[in-house]
């Protein structure tokens, strides 16, 4: 309950911040759709040449990058604005306030700022899958659908676990301000299935920055390619990640001693 | 002169060592999208022999020399002085006897694009050993005729970069102006892949464009795949170019630093 009040109080102040910037807000949706072109063109591109790719069809790409647009939405919603404002935070002492609050701080750190006009990539994913998946031929299950959806859950869960490990790292590092560069560069990756990249790439991906579990994994789940046992087993790595993560954040701010002491 | 260049070069030189251990960060962002594009053509040219006449070998030379050509020519100017113009730091800029921007912008590219290249020829010659592209197709001359063309094209995209950051004299959503920027030159550039296998419209349109200048022309006339009229039509629009991309900042730089006295006063 203090929770669900505290998400939407945050919610009301961002609102008002997004809506002092109205052209900006319109603007930044026009670029998102000129991406999106783009998007649709090089996948244009790539099919004019080849009736599949690594096995995937064009169906299945769209639905995939739609996927893609799902996870980039939580990063450009959440995630980035609140890694510069932790950064921030961290450089001039203000998160000595954020840790005195008496809520969660790494929830705080977390969803406090929030870029609202990003929810538009939340509809663009979805409408991408379906447009993607009715492609392919539509012939999907009820077991798959509810897989993907859980495993989209659980992939997001895994990328956000690693970033709250990077800007934990912050607290034994102090200069490592550039924490999250590896998780941005690598994002791009998540635009084609893994399968296709060379071993190397393709282990980089999944199990290092978990880009992949993230988006190619769901969608494999939507083709029927995953058993009960290996969405189960997904599932499990979502929910140990987040433990895992919480436990070295926690750790982390135990460390922490404020910039000026 | 040169002696203000060589002080300038120490300095943002020592400035850029600070940060060498964030280098490999930054190289990312070079390696991960040509890596990316070269496994999906490299998938699709093995699956059927050949892409519109390109081997999956093609393909491979292609994005190596991207990798190299891309972080040679490309440009940081709207990181390093667009927040200068917004906040008025530029003032101190200014009250300098040397232009700000050909002066210390240009060699603080110059510092950080000596350093990463320290980084990236390691990495690249790991990717070597892991792609064995063939570069029989590769002769000396190329190289060496490349070099002006390489060096062209990072002028040439220098001075449009600086030209877009000086909007910022105007605007405030100059980033939203450098996102849509870039927008066009992952069309027009080469980037993505290789141009032949761009709609036409696109391919007519990107000939005579700039973007196509610091990436496509280089590689190409590297891996030896242009005719000898290309390249001299090529080279010729790199001087008009060169005489555009002055001429519109010279303009802007001039109009943007009368605004923004006026703001100052």
């Amino acid at each position: 309950m203090h929770t669900l009040r505290l998400i939407s109080t945050f919610i009301k102040m961002n609102f008002q911040i997004a809506m002092a910037y109205r052209v900006d807000t319109v603007i930044n949706i026009l670029l998102s759709m000129l991406w999106l072109g783009w998007e649709l063109l090089s996948l244009s591109i790539i099919f004019n040449n080849t009736q599949t790719l690594g096995g995937w069809g064009p169906g299945e790409l769209v639905a995939l990058l739609g996927v893609f647009h799902l996870v980039n939405m939580v990063m450009g919603a959440v995630i980035w604005p609140a890694t510069e404002k932790f950064n921030s935070s961290v450089r001039d002492g203000s998160l000595d306030y954020t840790l005195l609050q008496p809520a969660n701080s790494l929830f705080l750190i977390s969803f406090s700022r929030i870029v609202l006009w990003r929810i538009w990539d939340l509809f663009l994913g979805f409408t991408l899958v379906g447009v993607g998946v009715k492609m392919s031929g539509g012939a999907t299950s009820g077991f798959n659908l509810v897989s993907f959806l859980v495993l989209v859950g659980s992939g997001m869960l895994v990328i956000y676990s690693l970033w709250v490990v990077l800007i934990a790292a912050t607290f034994w590092f102090v200069k490592f301000d550039n924490n999250v560069t590896i998780l941005q560069a690598l994002m791009d990756s998540g635009r084609y299935p893994a399968t296709i990249y060379p071993p190397w790439l393709r282990v980089i991906v999944t199990f290092v920055v978990p880009i992949a579990v993230a988006t190619t994994v769901p969608l494999q789940a939507l083709r029927g390619e995953l058993s009960g046992l290996r969405v189960l087993m997904f599932i499990a790595i979502g929910v140990a990640s987040l433990l895992v993560a919480r436990q070295i954040w926690k750790a982390g701010v135990r460390k922490y001693s404020g910039a000026s002491s | 002169m040169l002696r203000i260049y060589k002080r300038l070069w120490q300095v943002n030189w020592a400035e850029q060592w600070q940060y060498r251990a964030n280098l490999l960060m930054y190289l990312l962002y070079w390696l991960v999208s040509p890596i990316v594009y070269l496994a999906v053509w490299t998938t699709v040219a093995t699956h059927q022999g050949s892409v519109n006449g390109l081997t999956a070998n093609d393909f491979i030379t292609y994005y190596m020399v991207l990798l190299i050509v891309d972080q040679m020519t490309s440009e940081t100017t709207i990181y390093i002085l667009a927040y200068k113009i917004q906040d008025g730091t530029l003032s101190g800029d200014l009250v300098k006897p040397v232009h700000p921007i050909l002066t210390n912008t240009l060699v603080n590219n110059l510092a950080f694009k000596a350093l990463t290249f320290m980084v990236m020829i390691p990495v690249w010659l790991v990717l070597l050993l892991l792609f064995k592209p063939n570069f029989s197709g590769v002769t000396w001359q190329a190289v060496l005729l490349a070099i002006p063309a390489i060096v062209m094209g990072f002028v040439i995209s220098f001075l449009l970069g600086a030209t877009l950051t000086c909007l910022a004299f105007w605007t405030t959503r100059v980033y939203s102006i450098a996102e849509f920027y870039t927008t066009l030159h992952m069309l027009f550039s080469g980037q993505f892949v290789p141009l032949t296998l761009m709609p036409k419209f696109v391919q007519d349109l990107a000939q005579f464009l700039p973007f196509q200048l610091r990436l496509y022309f280089p590689i190409q006339l590297i891996l030896g795949k242009l005719p000898q009229a290309m390249i001299i039509q090529n080279f010729a629009l790199d001087l008009v170019w060169l005489l555009i991309a002055f001429g519109l900042f010279s303009l802007v730089w001039r109009a943007g630093v009368k605004r923004f006295s006026a703001v100052g006063a």
